[in-house]
């Protein structure tokens, strides 16, 4: 090893805690990028293949009912390359143990063979096969349903199959590419108690709803390089007379459109806030060399002297950076990794998968690694080139004393109250006002880092605590099996325990604005409801205009539409025609997305009379069993949804996973906090150091030497808090924009605790890393200190 | 170096007669300006000279006569304004950086008023650290034992005193033997005991390496030892004094 190797290795051990800051920080910056991204790489890798293997379907589409005949007609279609069809039907299930009636999607396995298109994947036990003679009929289960309620092959479960209770054996658990996020239809959540997903022999489903011979629902595949519109066109035009509700891509499929908006908020956490940590990494390693260049003049000087050429002396340099930031790299990346690997296991909760495994995106890591390597070497660059462009002559001189005035503010009266030891703070920060500049940027992002993690706290707290209840005042909504007439609501009022009932016509729906279509359920609800109710931003509610339509602020974002603009609807059932309807007002919700209309006015689009599809029940809390029980007695109530049981889901899925990336963005905000300012403390402690020897020499006790150099960066630090609060505000802002999608969504809750919070932590930090600089200056050492000067 | 001040005279060695034909150093109109327009300072204003190999040579001078500008010209440290200067016929007045640079790790070694030790390395490692470029560098504790420091090679220069880190920077300064030592006030810091053994390491190089070495002072005492006095102001040279004898370092007392 070069002696000058060697020589950088003692100054980097006598800079050990300064370099370990400035590492600490690009660490946590890369950890965060190598995490988020190596999450995205381990989600699309086990999608794709996924999808690859069990051949999930490009196009959808779901009909009333076609014979089976018609699948022909569809293969020959130019351009379609697969089909599947099927059965597809929601029932009522009474599970084992759970009180209240849930809701089951069966679908139909084909009579022969394995499906050609969305092939289910056998967890455990086996496929269900057609029986005969009175033996159990066979049903698999999903795989998030089956573990909700723990039941495993060779349990029992009873299901309503067109108003005929029956028995089911389950043989197996199962997984589908088309159920990898499984929700009920239109729900933004997982609610693994109440809705589930069924696989059973198609006999069997087609006998018991008089569908056999017959199909509901359909998958393709298309051909590579087909004009897609046209196809889907044929397709439709083909089922439109077995009510075709139309085709959908899979971008309009629930369970992908959930996992890409997944993708997309692991997107936005993967760049923002790590490239503000890296930056601030930069700067950091530019204050540290910068300080150590000017502390090493003189030994640049005499090395120049001695013949080493400039290119030595950078390279010396730069090697100083590049160690830095290879501890910064090695920390960050083993960091990412642990914590990938960690995170992965989380996404289970929601999302399905055969098998989901940690793929480190290791050429993220590659990129992330040069990206940080060059952020340093730009911080860096200034201070290596001030050293290699230092005159040697010029450095055998001491550097000129610093030109000191007396500050504008000093002139104010109140600066008479000012002791020397601020005047000599306030003077200082004068005198180098841009790196005081750039010192109080630094510590402003410390702060403003800190407010996003807590900001997303605050969030799912408003979401689960206040946002939910506004918006929904009902204890438990109740759906019918088939529209009926508004009659039944007053059945609904006579169960037991029904304090309140609203009804509500809810009807799938194409919504078209210009090139941009989503297909979803459009609410039909009373003008003015008292529970299920309709916020703006305010949030006040809002009314239900006769004419037109309010739909989520998300929507409106993603179909580019504004109050005032017109938008289409379609109904996707029913004889109905499309529709022009003027959009009058933006709902504030929270998850999914929605489209609210007045009850009668939808019922008007649909020309079928007054019918409703549900209710929305308030239920006195004492007589909730009885409530229950008079519901699964009651046929023709096909499912309902429990609001604090899916309240309880969100809680223990989303705000969980959401609250563990929190817990970590914390955590590193913390650690970035901390370096920043205890670096600040060092190089300002550098900075003074025969300055303040002095001071103590001329009898100035360590205190008073102390205020001086806690004094600025008290200072500054006063400075930097609002400006940190204001840019903290800003950049949560931004990432909850970029990371709300139409799935979920947080809202923006900034809260005095968490400035109070921010404020803590680097007043904390502040005070730690004055304690630090400060017992650096009681171990100062006089004698030498000053025998240094010449 | 423990010789007492009585025997002085036995001690005085006339000066050797100097091969004049050779200059290691030639200049001629030598001058440097700092500076441009109303702030410009002429630091030196045309210096005629020629040192030669072997001699000792102490430059005089009130504060600001333009000592250190001199010497920082003949090491290659900076360029003159105008004027010539040769090293052993190699022009230096327009060489550029690299040429500098090449001329400074070749044959120049520097010792400066403030030592400029690397403190983090020690003693034997920063005289090895210009090892590292030089072309025929003796072994650091060779180096070190011509100064007098054989036994503290593994010191920290904080672990030192001012006069031992003076030579142990002598010590580096000659460790590549080069053909010239130029020293800026080598002893400038140090008391007078301290001054001698630092004087006596540069006299003791001068002598057995035949190294030409320049020696800027403010003491006039210490010129006794030189072989040539010039002194200088206002950036010229205003008297050379040639001793017939030179002193031994241990005589001098101020
Ligand atoms: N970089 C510079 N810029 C401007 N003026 C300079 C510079 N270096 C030296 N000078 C000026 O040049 C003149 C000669 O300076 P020099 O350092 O050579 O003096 P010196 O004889 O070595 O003095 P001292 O004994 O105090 O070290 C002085 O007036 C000095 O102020
Ligand atoms: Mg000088």
């Amino acid at each position: 090893m070069s002696l000058l190797d060697c020589k950088l290795l003692r100054d980097l051990r006598a800079l050990k805690t300064q370099a370990l800051a400035v590492a600490l920080v690009m660490a946590c910056g890369l950890a965060m990028m190598i995490t988020t991204r190596s999450l995205m790489l381990s989600l699309t890798a086990a999608r794709d293949g996924y999808y690859r293997e069990n051949r999930f379907a490009q196009v959808f589409a779901r009909l009333k009912r076609a014979p089976n005949a018609v699948r022909e007609q569809l293969a020959a279609i130019p351009g379609v390359a697969a089909v599947e069809t099927g059965l597809a039907l929601q029932v009522t299930l009474d599970v084992p143990g759970l009180a209240e009636p849930a809701t089951g999607l069966f679908n139909s396995l084909p009579e022969r063979g394995a499906p050609v298109l969305n092939r289910p994947y056998l967890r455990a036990g086996r496929l269900p096969e057609a029986q005969s003679g009175g033996a159990l009929a066979e049903l698999a289960v999903g795989e998030a349903f089956a573990e909700a309620h723990g039941l495993r092959p060779g349990d029992t479960i009873s299901a309503v199959l067109n108003g005929r209770k029956q028995k089911f054996l389950l043989t197996g658990i199962v997984l589908s590419p088309e159920f990898i996020f499984e929700a009920p239809p239109g729900a933004a959540l997982p609610d693994n108690k109440t809705y589930g997903v069924f696989w059973a022999p198609y006999k069997e489903l087609a006998t018991a709803f008089q569908l056999y011979g017959a199909f509901n629902s359909v998958a393709l595949t298309l051909a590579p390089d087909v004009a897609e519109g046209a196809v889907l066109a044929a397709v439709d035009r083909l089922l439109a007379p077995y009510g075709g509700r139309g085709t959908y891509r899979r971008d309009n499929h629930p369970s992908d459109r959930r996992l890409t908006d997944e993708l997309r908020v692991l997107k936005a956490l993967a760049f923002a806030f790590p490239l503000v940590f890296l930056s601030v990494a930069a700067f950091m390693v530019n204050s540290v060399m910068a300080r150590q260049v000017a502390l090493q003049r003189e030994q640049i000087a005499m090395l120049k002297a001695c013949g080493f050429a400039n290119a030595q002396v950078g390279a010396h340099y730069l090697k100083f950076a590049l160690v830095i930031v290879a501890g910064g790299v090695v920390l960050g990346a083993a960091g990412g990794l642990f914590l990938g690997e960690k995170f992965v296991d989380l996404y289970h909760i929601f999302f399905r998968f055969p098998a989901l495994t940690f793929q480190p995106d290791l050429p993220a890591l590659g990129i992330a690694a040069a990206a940080s390597a060059l952020a340093a070497l730009a911080g860096v660059a200034g201070a290596v080139q001030r050293a290699v462009r230092l005159p040697p002559a010029e450095a055998m001189r001491p550097e000129a004393p610093a030109s000191y005035q007396p500050a504008w503010f000093e002139r104010l009266r109140i600066a008479r109250w000012l002791g020397p030891s601020a005047r000599m703070a306030l003077r200082n920060i004068r005198r180098r006002p841009a790196r005081s500049a750039l010192t109080c940027l630094a510590l402003a992002l410390a702060t403003g880092i800190l407010i996003l993690p807590n900001a997303m706290r605050d969030g799912i707290a408003h979401v689960l605590d206040f946002q939910w209840d506004v918006v929904q005042r009902q204890t438990v909504t109740v759906m019918l099996a088939e529209p009926q007439a508004a009659r039944v609501l007053a059945d609904f009022q006579h169960l037991p325990g029904v304090v309140l009932a609203e009804p509500f016509r809810s009807v799938p729906v194409e919504l078209r604005a210009g090139p941009q279509v989503r297909r979803l359920a459009l609410q039909g609800l009373p003008a003015r409801g008292t529970l299920n109710r309709v916020i703006d931003g305010h949030p006040a509610q809002l009314t239900l205009p006769e004419r037109g339509l309010i739909i989520s602020t998300k929507l409106a974002e993603v179909l580019q539409v504004q109050p005032g603009d017109t938008l289409m609807i379609r109904p996707l059932e029913g004889e109905a025609r499309d529709l022009l309807v003027p959009l009058v007002g933006l709902a504030d919700d929270f998850a999914g997305v929605a489209a609210y209309m007045e009850m009668g006015a939808v019922n008007r689009l649909l020309l079928e009379g007054d019918r409703v599809n549900g209710a929305h029940l308030t239920v006195a809390a004492g007589e909730w069993d009885a409530f229950v029980r008079a519901l699964k007695d009651t046929p023709q109530i096909a499912g309902c949804y429990v609001k604090n049981s899916l309240r309880e889901g969100f809680r223990t899925t989303t705000a969980e996973s959401i609250g563990l990336l929190q817990k970590m963005y914390s955590a590193f905000a913390a650690i970035v906090a901390f370096g920043i300012i205890y670096n600040s403390a060092r190089i300002s402690l550098s900075e003074r150091a025969r300055e303040l020897a002095t001071l103590r020499v001329l009898g100035f006790t360590r205190g008073e030497v102390g205020a001086v150099l806690v004094g600025e960066l008290v200072l500054l630090t006063l400075a930097a808090l609002p400006i940190g609060l204001l840019v903290g505000s800003q950049l949560a802002r931004t990432i909850v924009a970029t990371v709300s999608t139409e799935t979920v969504r947080l809202p923006l809750v900034l809260t005095p605790a968490n400035y109070a919070f921010a404020i803590a932590v680097v007043a904390t930090a502040s005070t730690l890393s004055a304690l630090l600089a400060a017992r650096k200056i009681a171990g100062l050492d006089l004698a030498s200190a000053l025998k240094a000067l010449d | 170096m423990q010789t007492s001040g009585r025997n002085v005279t036995a001690n005085a060695r006339p000066s050797e007669p100097l091969d004049r034909r050779d200059p290691v150093f030639h200049a001629r109109g030598l001058a440097k300006i700092y500076g441009e327009g109303e702030a410009a300072v002429r630091a030196l204003a045309g210096v005629d000279l020629d040192f030669f190999a072997g001699e000792l040579v102490v430059l005089l001078g009130a504060s600001g006569s333009g000592k250190s500008t001199l010497l920082n010209l003949l090491g290659g440290l900076d360029s003159p304004t105008a004027g010539t200067l040769c090293y052993r016929g190699r022009d230096l007045a327009t060489a550029d950086e690299a040429g500098l640079t090449r001329f400074r790790r070749d044959a120049v070694g520097f010792v400066f008023q403030a030592y400029n030790l690397i403190p983090s390395l020690t003693a034997r490692e920063n005289v090895a650290l210009i090892g590292e470029i030089a072309r025929d560098p003796m072994p650091p504790e060779d180096a070190l034992a011509l100064v007098g420091l054989g036994a503290r090679l593994d010191h920290f220069p904080a672990q030192l005193s001012g006069g031992e880190q003076q030579r142990v920077a002598i010590a580096r300064a000659i460790a590549k033997r080069p053909e010239v030592l130029l020293c800026d006030e080598p002893t400038g810091a140090l008391d007078i005991r301290t001054g001698l053994t630092v004087l006596d390491a540069i006299e003791r190089i001068n002598r057995e390496l035949g190294t030409l070495a320049v020696i800027i002072t403010h003491n006039a005492v210490i010129a006794d030892m030189a072989g040539r006095v010039f002194t200088l102001s206002d950036g010229r040279i205003v008297n050379v004094r040639e001793n017939r004898t030179r002193a031994p370092v241990a005589s001098l007392a101020w």
